[in-house]
């Protein structure tokens, strides 16, 4: 088998609070291969976002281990970290607060190329000319800042400033729910060719499920800092296992009016990830809970390729 | 009246609202005409700045003037014009005949004061009873949105989002309201938590014959709560009528464009067919169809004139010169 790009071994993000340890990620493993999607999916405060942010070392991870090509990337020194920079970047949900409102679009693009110290002073502006072509963003338009631009143009400037350098890999983080949906189609479109062109692997994490479902190859699901199930996306929505994601799937909203779902409708909240108790953390809101969801539980490959931790899926999915 | 199925119980006839915003006017409404029956949902849809919530600030009165100014229009409720009620009419029907749910529960809600009292204001402002019995029914709704009555005592910043858009709920329905405007009041919201939140207006409402609007830019959201669709672009309804006509029939280049942006959860397509260009700026319309610079369909015709509406059968109606010519 290939060699994944990258691989997320038992990872623990802890953070210390007031109240206790807040477990944002708690125990997670799953890879992404070159030039694929990996699609992570949950409500808020489930630690995707923290997930994405461990995995290009913005957070130290607190326990487990990340391999990059190969390489244990877990703990890294800082001129290491400069480097994997150039390799792994990121695209940010608001445009408007990950762009620097004193740097025009050009000055925007054109900082991470000068930085990587790989060109001259007429090849700089030809790559950024050609960056800011790639990504769809008129001439014109280059002395710009931030505040001129609408949330399409502004998101375009943050995925090329992140896709400078060519990465291996892109945490895209919300990238486009702060857009309209016809705006937020034409970013997805060119997320999709620029992967088609450069071979670039995605961590794509988002509420939203028909996006994911759109552009991804894999999907994680996650619940209040849980793996709970991954598998490929067809798969996924075709056969979801977990308690979590059938409930999940059925509360979106579909725009076919005749061929109405039943929802599944959740009763309570979701509960707090700090100090939480051993076992399931969907327990308490689960229609199947038992017992035994009270004890700390497994991922388990349930069929082919489709991992779920739960240990009731059986009883619940024959 | 009411019941008269003749008379739609609110109807706003040729609305026209501007804003003057540095020296410039925004055009945010433009002949704007809709009516919603009793106990039926209206859905309006339409992209950020398209006019969507301006429309429903116009029939509550509760627009900024200054910098917006209504120049043209009525706004008919059981035949009366609310734009040309005095003040303290307009109090009465506020909250008690027409109440709004906002889309951030966190600026809606006072973060000083219980939310028992929130919900008991209404009341006790409306309805002729004292103050203790204004509390009781403010927790009678509580219980109704599914929070324990135990909890009117709490302040905003105790509940979760979803709890708390649920007690602004319950404030929005504490006098039963004959009209309800929902704007974008679940977007803010989990998935799984919207679901909640849907079932909940959509249950109450059935109880309380309540007409509604509900405003989103999410087509999932109108295919599952409304009766009726108007889909708004640019401050102008370009396509209206019932959910059926509009989610099998979508006629409209914009109206056709939005279905093509949106990954459907039921079908694969490799790639989204996104609608060009961007949404014309407010205070420079387009001199014809708003819609003509983004449309793949344009003609001279349709950069020259305005386009009025134009009956497709039914209650289906394009704001387009090429539609029900094709196909």
């Amino acid at each position: 088998m290939e060699q994944p790009l990258i691989e997320v071994k038992h990872l623990k993000k802890f953070f210390d609070t007031p109240k206790g340890t807040l477990h944002a990620v708690d125990d997670v493993t799953f890879s992404i291969g070159r030039g694929k999607t990996m699609g992570v999916v949950g409500e808020s405060g489930c630690g995707k976002s923290t997930l994405g942010r461990t995995l290009i070392h913005l957070y130290e991870s607190t326990e487990g281990q990340i391999l990059f090509e190969g390489e244990d990337i877990t703990h890294v020194s800082k001129k290491k970290l400069h480097e994997l920079r150039e390799k792994m970047q990121i695209i940010f949900q608001d445009p408007f607060a990950s762009l620097n409102p004193r740097m025009t679009v050009e000055e925007t693009i054109r900082e991470p190329l000068e930085l990587s110290g790989k060109f001259k002073k007429g090849a700089l502006m030809d790559e950024t000319e050609r960056i800011m072509d790639l990504v769809g963003i008129d001439e014109r338009l280059r002395h710009s800042y931030p505040h001129e631009l609408d949330g399409g143009r502004r998101q375009r400037v943050g995925i090329g400033r992140a896709l400078a350098l060519n990465p291996s890999f892109v945490v895209c983080d919300e990238p486009v729910s702060a857009l309209d949906v016809s705006i937020q189609a034409q970013v997805l479109n060119l997320l999709q060719d620029l992967q088609e062109k450069s071979g670039v692997a995605y961590m794509f994490v988002t509420h939203d499920l028909s996006v994911v479902k759109h552009i991804s190859d894999h999907i994680c699901v996650m619940y209040l800092g849980q793996l709970v199930e991954t598998t490929t996306s067809k798969e996924l929505f075709a056969h979801p296992m977990h308690p979590y994601t059938k409930a999940l799937l059925s509360a979106i909203p579909s725009i076919d009016i005749h061929n109405r779902k039943k929802r599944i409708i959740l009763e309570g909240e979701i509960v707090s990830p700090v100090e939480p108790k051993p076992g399931c953390r969907f327990a308490a809101r689960c229609p199947y809970a038992t017992q035994k969801c009270h004890e700390p539980q497994q991922l388990r490959e349930i069929s082919p390729e489709h991992f779920v931790s739960c240990c009731r899926v059986e009883d619940i999915n024959s | 009246m009411a019941e008269n199925k003749q008379v739609p119980f609110l109807e706003v006839k040729d609305l026209v609202v501007h804003y003057t915003s540095e020296g410039k006017e925004i055009h945010a409404v433009n002949h704007v005409s809709l009516t919603v029956k009793k106990g039926k949902t209206l859905g309006l849809v339409g992209e950020t700045g398209a006019g969507k919530t301006t429309i429903a600030k116009s029939i509550l009165r509760i627009l900024p003037e200054p910098p917006a100014h209504v120049d043209h229009g009525e706004i008919l409720l059981d035949g009366k014009d609310l734009l040309k009620l005095p003040n303290t009419e307009m109090q009465k029907i506020r909250g008690k005949r027409i109440s709004m749910i906002f889309q951030d529960p966190m600026t809606a809600l006072n973060p000083v004061m219980r939310v028992g009292e929130q919900i008991a204001e209404g009341i006790a402002l409306h309805e002729k009873v004292s103050k203790k019995e204004a509390e009781e029914k403010a927790k009678e709704m509580l219980e109704m949105v599914g929070i324990p009555g135990s909890r009117c005592r709490d302040y905003p910043h105790q509940f979760s989002g979803g709890m708390k858009q649920r007690v602004v709920i319950a404030m929005a329905l504490a006098c039963s309201p004959d009209l309800l405007l929902a704007d974008e009041s679940t977007t803010a919201l989990d998935v799984t938590i919207q679901a909640q939140v849907l079932d909940i207006i959509k249950e109450l409402q059935q109880r309380l014959n309540t007409a509604m609007i509900m405003i989103t830019h999410d087509l999932g959201i109108i295919a599952e709560v409304c009766d009726e669709v108007a889909v708004i672009y640019a401050g102008e309804v370009i396509e209206s009528g019932s959910l059926e006509e509009i989610f099998d029939h979508p006629t409209h280049p914009y109206t056709i464009g939005l279905f093509g942006s949106l990954p459907d959860i039921n079908s694969d397509v490799e790639r989204l067919s996104p609608i060009a260009g961007m949404p014309p700026d407010p205070s420079n319309l387009p001199q014809g169809c708003a819609f003509s610079p983004r449309c793949p369909h344009a003609t001279e015709a349709c950069r020259k004139a305005k386009v009025a509406l134009q009956n497709l059968g039914g209650t289906h109606y394009c704001r387009c010169i090429k539609a029900g010519k094709e196909d």
